[in-house]
């Protein structure tokens, strides 16, 4: 049991998932319906194609905390050029490339300059949401067309079409990590120097890795947009480190090469059962953030003290048995 | 000579009168001694938080948390004030919450050896988290601020000892403090050397967890000093007191020369950077630069700066090696 609690983070976090939701069920009676499910899905949309775009990013042992300015950035992109009369194919395929482009300047710094991704992205966070609120003046755009609307309200099944978007992204992710390609993105996290004697082109990975969070955080600029109707100043704020606490809890670790798809989308889900919880349980929201944290702080400390005690069982396992010859493979640390 | 010219520190303090000769050519008013002086009292707050972060960050870690524990501790400084107590003991209280939360993250740290942005990370909602639901203890539902604070305490916000403003000698104080701590002594010793190396320091019976868990403290500390000093400031405390110090406390450790990857950097550096990082902003806004446009342009200083020293690096590794070998 505790050898598979361990092991098994998303399986863990997905038992503890629905352990949480029935218990609100149980409280409050017409929570477990299959709007709720649905309204979990949407309201998770921005959080988790954020989530999404980082989570590549963080497999290569790099971070990328400037999600939240690109989604303001792309929003007001799509907001401005709606607003200016522009088709809304157009429109959206601008504020792609401004994401994607957003993206390419993280990934110049941090893979062609070498500046370490924290600084580089949180430097990035300041300059693209600068760079937003020049373009809006600082005022907020609203008035946004019903056509940019329709994308986010829900039509087929309960399902937005950028919520069914957002599905066919986490299709995607799953199947390029799977293929021969998407193991390189994992081989560079997990040993960079080892990637780059086996020939992987490590910074074009690490480079394209960010110019996809890019694009991710873009799309989950139309996606905000769409939800909310309007863009204010602040859209996006602070996101990104949810999407980083959400991937945490999912079971991607920060040291790279270690994550799955089906982490990142029960990481995203729990934290939106919860905010989603709390509003059924009548609790006034300025509770999300002390429930939020505390959960997050009580997951890592059991999981993290649950690691260790199964790594100091391994050990003692191997001593008993007396096996001396084949010593465990260390892992670089400081190769990278 | 050469040795000193190339000294970081040397560079950013070069880079900081530039920056004031630029300011004072577009609008003489920015470098009179009154504006100089007080307009410091809008952002020493930052280098308060930022000159301990340095050194969180040299012993290898880092701290994202010290941003709700400006709040938290200026709430509970609140309550307890609220509550009837005397000042001191109500300034022990928002010390004593500011020296906790250093000792939780420390302790979380430790227990889970999990990287310390991820716990930082949690406890960053945990202490916004409880700060607003302790401002709603005493009916200052939301971001409402709790005031009412004895006039004593609201003068020091605006008090001056030699004729320096209170805050900017309370941050010249402390900063000395920690220049000391870290450069002169056994503890900044082994600050530096936990930071190079965690497991030779360990190995070499070096009492890594008190070192790391001494410099969460004083982060958390100086969270608390600042949380308090904005309070007088404003003569209020509010949860969002510190949300502003994030971005910009970070960025003054690692202009100031703090490698993120632990082992280097200077409080000096810090204590420099956070005066370029504030002129910065209030330069511009005096040349009448939107602030949104001044954001993004202390978010660009950043990474260029970065990114030049990096290449200043990548090339002072590259001449030697070259030099070496014409010989």
């Amino acid at each position: 049991m505790l050898n598979w609690i361990a092991r098994d983070r998303v399986a863990t976090l997905l038992l503890v998932t629905i352990a949480v939701l029935l218990a609100v069920g149980v409280a409050a009676p017409g929570f477990l319906a299959p709007s709720t499910a649905s309204m979990i899905w949407s309201n998770g949309l921005v959080l988790m194609l954020i989530a999404l775009g980082v989570f590549p990013v963080i497999l290569t042992r790099n971070i990328d905390v400037s999600g939240g300015s690109v989604l303001g950035l792309s929003a007001v992109t799509l907001g401005l050029s709606l607003n200016a009369g522009i088709a809304m194919p157009i429109a959206i395929a601008m504020t792609l490339g401004a994401g994607l482009a957003a993206g390419a300047v993280n990934g110049v710094l941090v893979a062609v300059l070498g500046v370490p991704s924290i600084v580089a992205t949180l430097g990035t966070l300041g300059l693209f949401r600068g760079v937003m609120l020049i373009a809006t003046g600082g005022e907020w755009i609203e008035e946004l067309p019903e056509t940019l609307k329709a994308l986010g309200a829900k039509s087929l099944g309960g399902l937005s079409v950028m919520g069914i978007c957002t599905g066919l992204v986490i299709i995607a992710v799953w199947a390029f990590l799977r293929s021969r390609r998407g193991r390189w993105v994992m081989v560079v996290g997990d040993n960079r120097a080892a990637a780059r004697h086996l020939g992987l082109p490590v910074k074009r990975i690490e480079f394209l890795a960010f110019v996809w969070g890019g694009g991710m955080a873009a799309l989950a600029g139309v996606t905000f947009a769409a939800q909310i109707g309007f863009v204010p100043n602040q859209a996006g704020t602070g996101i990104e480190l949810r999407a980083i606490a959400a991937l945490v809890l999912g079971g991607i670790s920060l040291l790279g090469g270690v994550g799955s798809v089906a982490g990142v989308v029960i990481g995203v889900i729990f934290f939106t059962s919860i905010d989603t919880a709390l509003v059924f349980l009548k609790i006034p929201a300025y509770w999300n953030d002390l429930i939020g944290g505390a959960m997050l702080l009580t997951v890592l400390l059991i999981d993290g003290r649950l690691r260790i005690a199964l790594e100091a069982r391994d050990r003692a396992a191997r001593y008993h048995r007396g096996d001396a010859q084949a010593p465990q493979p260390k892992k670089l640390e400081d190769a990278a | 000579m050469k040795k000193l010219v190339m000294r970081w520190e040397v560079l950013l303090l070069a880079l900081l009168v530039i920056e004031l000769i630029v300011f004072g050519m577009i609008n003489p008013r920015f470098l009179r001694t009154s504006s100089l002086l007080y307009g410091t009292s809008d952002f020493v707050q930052v280098g308060i938080v930022a000159v301990p972060l340095t050194l969180v960050i040299i012993a290898g870690g880092i701290d994202v948390s010290f941003a709700s524990t400006v709040g938290l501790c200026a709430i509970t400084f609140g309550i307890a004030n609220f509550f009837g107590l005397p000042l001191a003991a109500s300034l022990a209280v928002g010390f004593g919450t500011g020296a906790l939360a250093g000792v939780l993250n420390a302790t979380i740290i430790r227990l889970t050896r999990l990287q310390p942005l991820v716990v930082t990370l949690g406890s960053l909602y945990l202490f916004s988290g409880a700060a607003t639901v302790l401002s709603g203890v005493v009916g200052a539902n939301g971001y409402e601020g709790i005031g009412g604070f004895p006039t004593a305490f609201t003068n020091l916000g605006y008090a001056q000892v030699f004729g320096v403003p209170m805050p900017l000698f309370v941050f010249l104080c402390f900063s000395a403090v920690l220049l000391v701590l870290l450069h002169m002594t056994r503890f900044g010793r082994l600050v530096f050397q936990v930071g190079q190396n965690e497991e030779a320091a360990r190995h070499s019976g070096m009492p890594v967890a008190r070192i790391q868990m001494w410099t969460y403290v004083l982060t958390g500390l100086a969270a608390a000093l600042a949380g308090l000093l904005l309070s007088a400031y404003f003569g209020s405390a509010r949860v969002d007191l510190g949300g502003a110090t994030l971005l910009p406390a970070i960025t003054a450790a690692v202009l100031g020369g703090a490698s993120i990857y632990g082992g280097k950097g200077s409080v000096l550096g810090t204590i420099i950077a956070t005066f370029v990082i504030g002129y910065l902003q209030q330069g511009l806004q005096m040349s009448g630069v939107p602030s949104q446009i001044s954001s993004a342009l202390s978010g660009a200083l950043l990474v260029i700066v970065v990114a030049f020293r990096h290449g200043l690096a990548l090339l002072s590794a590259f001449v030697p090696a070259r030099s070496s070998q014409t010989n």
